[in-house]
């Protein structure tokens, strides 16, 4: 059961193809879907979502150190990370703990699940 | 037939028995291939003696001097000058003035009749020597603008002076002005003979005249019958009425009158005087021809046979007196007949021509020791002629020629043959130095001394007793100097009388003194010469390369191989043929350029090439000079072992060099993953939408179309990605070819990208537009690149990452195109400037430090260099200059040293 009802999400990443081709798969399962190139880009300018998927190798701020900050401010949206490096490195793992992450490439139906779990752990959207 | 006797050919002019011909078949002033200066001298001192031999007079004398100066310096204008007995100097002769010219400057001197040790004066420009001011008018309208005065001396005395005028401003050489001092030697010499002669001259030619009158008068005066037998007197009593009739008696010629068979019947008192004989009655009915040397003989035999047949004979010889002196004999022989006409004696006249004859025969002999010299006679046979040349011109006055040994100190004897053998051998040995006579001191002081009584001069002590037991009793000595007024030796001339020598004799011993010098010279230049070649010869023996002469063709004319075994066809094949039959054609072109170049340069040319021998393939390398002006000589040397080595060297470099790329990409694998699963993704979840659009109804199209496109783009991206990676990875050989350096920054660049966000360091790129190419291997090039780049990015992780930044910059630099990688970090620590370029050197925690090393030799391989330097601020820059592809690249490698 991989559906779950139509939810606002957020794409921050630096490479335009990955964020295009996410944003059409997103959207065809009728997904809400608004597109960053960089952390700074989204703190600039934020939208209201159910769940952020944020790459974590970044130009400037990267995925852990924004979600950090979001955190910081009190947002509990729940976050998503993507990475091409083949999952976060050991030194990474204590920052990553409560964060769900998917590897490049990752099926449609393993980031719906992570979406999910991320959307159904999270306090905020319970 | 050796390559040794070849290359004595080609580069050694000198020593060959027709050097003479030689320069005369090309006028000295064109002669670019100008000898060693002693032979260019010796040349000069036989067109002079030449010139001089066949002068008949002192006009002669003087166009003879102008000619020479033409011909051996090349000024075509020049003029002769004498003091007159007022002591004015007046020309005598010239080539090339003007009359206003002549008369405005007759007079002028610098020096007096008294002048003593002159040197030539030389005038590069009239406009510069203020002594001359007055004249510059003169000078400017008979269009001279520079002169030499050229003193002529004898006897240590001015007699005048040469001028040589120039049409512009003149640098004079030493070597001309040695030439012209040669030349104002003889011509001084030749004046000052001819001189003293002239006065007597109109008397010679009458000889043969007068007595050929008197032999008309005889004719006819014999009486018919007259008592041919009557010995009173040793003559007929009617010819010694006639002959004492005719006054002859009284004359300075010989008379003689032989009977048909040639047997002496009468001498007159001046004959005897003459012939230095007491007593005709040792002469008497003697054969006259027998008492002739035997070179003379035929020729009087025939004068006599002349005579007997009616006719006047006429005969010129010479020989030497009992006394030691040569005499030259001009002898009229004529019938004497009775009146019924029959020839009953015969009348011989004879006159003494010895003066003349000995100037002349002194300009001959000069002329021969010349000769001598020039043909590489020995030494001891060149002066021991000379001496014999001095001595004919005088009296029992015997010659020696001393040289000084090259340690500086001994004396040698050159020659002196008619000096007692006891007493020269004495000479031999002895240090230089006063009390060996006057030639230890000449030899020391290096200047002449004149002894005039052996028997009391303080200098002769050591000697005296030996020289006075000999006979001698004056000696007469002037050093013998080289052309670097160095002393040689001394010539020295004795005498049985103490007395002063004449001006003559100080002519003789000087122009002697002269000759010894040129004779001397010559030897040990030649000698030096001959030293050297056999030098050479040794140095050819030794040495195991190969030498080919060629012709400009490249027809093989001779060779030198110690080694004929690893030739490709041995010398007998290839010797005479044209390199094009023996080379492949490639190699024949190759080697045809490299001659042209060394033809038209001059300069050494190599040429490495290489050759299948079946069995294997041999490297060589060849050196290229020209030889003999338009020929070739090739060094070859065999750098196989050398060749290998460098290959082998380049193998492993290379094979380093893979590692090198191979370590980077190791170290860059998560980044390459990244840069990989980026596209990867993109195709993933474009391919999946697209399958959710196919379920959407209506189907959108358009939304598919975009989809795919989109898949399409993403897959060739990674297809990119791996490309570059194979490129990386493979093992290729070097490929040049004009790149972009932009382009290949941009390459490197990419495929770092991910590497760099992950290391958290900014890049800034400054990439000039419009650069030219350059000529490299692309793989290459972005390895330096990523290697610069990784170092950086090394060098800034101890560094804030804030603080961060790396620039790459490419800018077109004076022929070459730099590019710079320029990082904020640590910088290199002092004294590790010069290291950091060293292989297994690093600071890394990781890599093995081949990286910089790797990047030098990839750089300097491209002909370029690569340096490294601290930033005043803080961080390193390193800097690679590339040389253009237009063909720079050699000058740009030259600096790099």
């Amino acid at each position: 059961m991989t559906d779950v009802l139509p939810l606002n999400l957020v794409i921050v990443d630096d490479d335009a193809d990955v964020r295009v081709a996410l944003r059409r798969l997103l959207r065809s399962m009728g997904h809400e879907v608004h597109v960053y190139a960089s952390a700074e880009d989204y703190e600039a300018r934020p939208t209201e979502a159910d769940c952020l998927i944020v790459d974590l190798r970044l130009p400037g701020l990267n995925g852990f150190e924004l979600r950090d900050r979001l955190r910081l401010r009190g947002s509990q949206t729940p976050i998503v990370f993507i990475t091409g490096d083949g999952g976060p490195s050991p030194g990474d793992s204590a920052a990553h703990a409560d964060t769900p992450s998917l590897a490049k490439p990752f099926n449609d139906c393993d980031l719906i699940a992570a979406i999910s779990r991320a959307v159904t752990t999270c306090p905020g959207v319970q | 037939m050796t390559l040794t006797s070849g290359l004595d050919s080609l580069e050694v002019p000198a020593a060959t028995p027709d050097l003479v011909n030689q320069y005369e078949a090309r006028p000295l002033s064109s002669n670019r291939r100008t000898p060693t200066a002693t032979n260019r001298q010796l040349v000069v001192r036989l067109a002079v003696g030449r010139a001089l031999g066949q002068a008949r007079d002192l006009d002669d004398v003087y166009s003879a001097a102008l000619d020479t100066l033409a011909e051996c310096l090349d000024v075509s204008r020049a003029s002769v000058l004498l003091f007159d007995p007022d002591g004015v100097m007046r020309f005598k002769a010239y080539r090339g003035l003007s009359s206003e010219y002549r008369a405005a400057v007759q007079g002028h001197s610098p020096w007096t009749p008294d002048s003593v040790d002159v040197e030539p004066l030389l005038v590069a420009d009239v406009t510069r020597e203020s002594s001359l001011e007055r004249y510059l008018p003169v000078f400017a309208r008979e269009r001279i603008a520079a002169m030499a005065f050229i003193p002529l001396v004898s006897v240590g005395r001015v007699i005048g002076k040469f001028m040589l005028y120039y049409d512009a401003p003149h640098t004079f050489e030493d070597e001309e002005v040695k030439l012209a001092a040669v030349i104002a030697a003889s011509v001084a010499f030749a004046v000052e003979r001819r001189r003293t002669e002239e006065p007597a001259r109109p008397r010679e030619a009458s000889a043969a005249t007068e007595a050929s009158a008197a032999a008309e008068t005889w004719q006819w005066v014999v009486p018919a019958g007259a008592d041919h037998d009557a010995r009173q007197d040793g003559l007929p009593s009617a010819t010694l009425r006639q002959v004492r009739q005719c006054n002859v008696e009284s004359g300075a010629d010989c008379m003689k009158i032989l009977d048909l068979d040639g047997r002496l019947l009468f001498i007159n008192r001046a004959g005897l005087e003459k012939l230095g004989v007491k007593d005709p009655g040792d002469l008497l009915h003697r054969s006259l021809v027998d008492d002739w040397p035997e070179r003379e003989r035929e020729s009087l035999s025939n004068a006599i046979a002349q005579a007997k047949s009616g006719a006047i004979g006429r005969f010129q010889g010479s020989f030497r007196t009992p006394a030691g002196s040569m005499k030259w004999w001009d002898m009229v022989i004529m019938p004497i007949a009775d009146a019924s006409g029959a020839i009953v004696q015969i009348l011989a006249v004879s006159r003494d021509v010895s003066a003349p004859w000995k100037a002349q025969a002194f300009q001959a002999g000069q002329h021969q020791v010349l000769e001598m010299i020039a043909t590489g006679a020995p030494l001891a046979e060149v002066l021991t002629l000379l001496t014999h040349v001095v001595e004919d011109q005088c009296e029992r006055q015997p010659c020696s020629v001393l040289l000084l040994d090259s340690d500086g100190v001994h004396v040698r004897l050159g020659a002196a043959p008619s000096l007692p053998e006891d007493y020269s051998s004495r000479l031999d040995g002895q240090p230089v130095g006063p009390g060996l006579g006057s030639c230890g001191t000449v030899m020391q002081l290096g200047r002449p001394v004149i002894v005039t009584d052996i028997a009391s001069d303080s200098q002769w002590e050591g000697l005296r007793d030996a020289a006075l037991a000999n006979g001698l009793r004056a000696c007469w000595s002037t050093p013998i100097l080289s052309t670097q007024k160095k002393v040689l030796g001394a010539f020295a001339m004795y005498c049985d009388t103490p007395r002063r020598p004449s001006c003559e004799e100080l002519r003789l011993i000087e122009t002697a003194a002269d000759l010894a010098g040129a004779a001397i010279d010559h030897h040990r230049s030649q000698e030096a010469l001959r030293r050297s070649e056999e030098r050479s010869r040794a140095i050819l023996r030794a040495i195991p390369d190969w030498m080919f002469v060629l012709s400009k063709e490249g027809v093989y004319l001779d060779c030198h191989v110690n080694n004929p075994d690893g030739l490709l066809v041995p010398p007998e094949v290839f010797l005479g043929k044209s390199m094009r039959d023996i080379m492949p054609a490639s190699l024949a072109d190759g080697f045809t350029q490299s001659f042209e170049r060394a033809l038209a340069s001059n300069e050494p040319e190599r040429f490495e090439y290489s050759l299948d021998l079946g069995q294997e393939e041999r490297y060589y390398e060849a050196c290229i000079v020209r030889c003999d002006n338009d020929k070739l000589l090739s060094i070859v040397r065999d750098i196989t072992d050398r060749k290998r080595a460098e290959l082998d060297a380049a193998a492993q470099r290379q094979e380093l060099a893979h590692l090198n790329r191979v370590l980077i990409l190791a170290e860059q694998s998560g980044a390459l993953a990244h840069e990989l699963s980026q596209p990867l993704a993109a195709i993933l979840s474009n391919a999946q939408a697209a399958r959710r659009l196919l379920d959407r109804v209506p189907l959108d199209l358009d939304d598919l179309r975009a989809t795919l496109d989109d898949i399409i783009k993403s897959d060739k991206r990674a297809g990119v990605v791996i490309h570059r990676l194979r490129e990386l990875l493979k093992k290729s050989n070097t490929v040049l070819q004009p790149l972009d350096v932009n382009e290949v920054a941009r390459e490197a660049l990419d495929l770092t990208h991910s590497d760099l966000l992950l290391r958290r360091v900014p890049i800034k790129t400054s990439l000039s537009a419009g650069l030219p190419p350059v000529l490299g291997d692309k793989v290459q090039l972005q390895q330096v690149i990523l290697n610069l780049v990784l170092n950086a990015c090394d060098a800034m992780s101890a560094v804030e990452p804030t603080e961060r930044e790396l620039t790459l910059t490419t800018v077109a630099d004076d022929g070459c195109v730099q590019i710079a990688v320029a990082d904020r970090g640590v910088g290199i620590p002092d004294g590790e400037l010069d290291t950091v370029f060293d292989p297994f050197v690093t600071h890394r925690e990781h890599g093995l430090g081949l990286g910089l090393a790797i990047s030098r030799s990839i750089v300097l391989a491209h002909h370029g260099r690569i340096l490294a330097e601290n930033n005043a601020d803080r961080g390193a820059t390193f800097r690679c200059f590339l040389p253009l592809a237009n063909g720079q690249g050699d000058a740009i490698a030259g600096r790099a040293d």
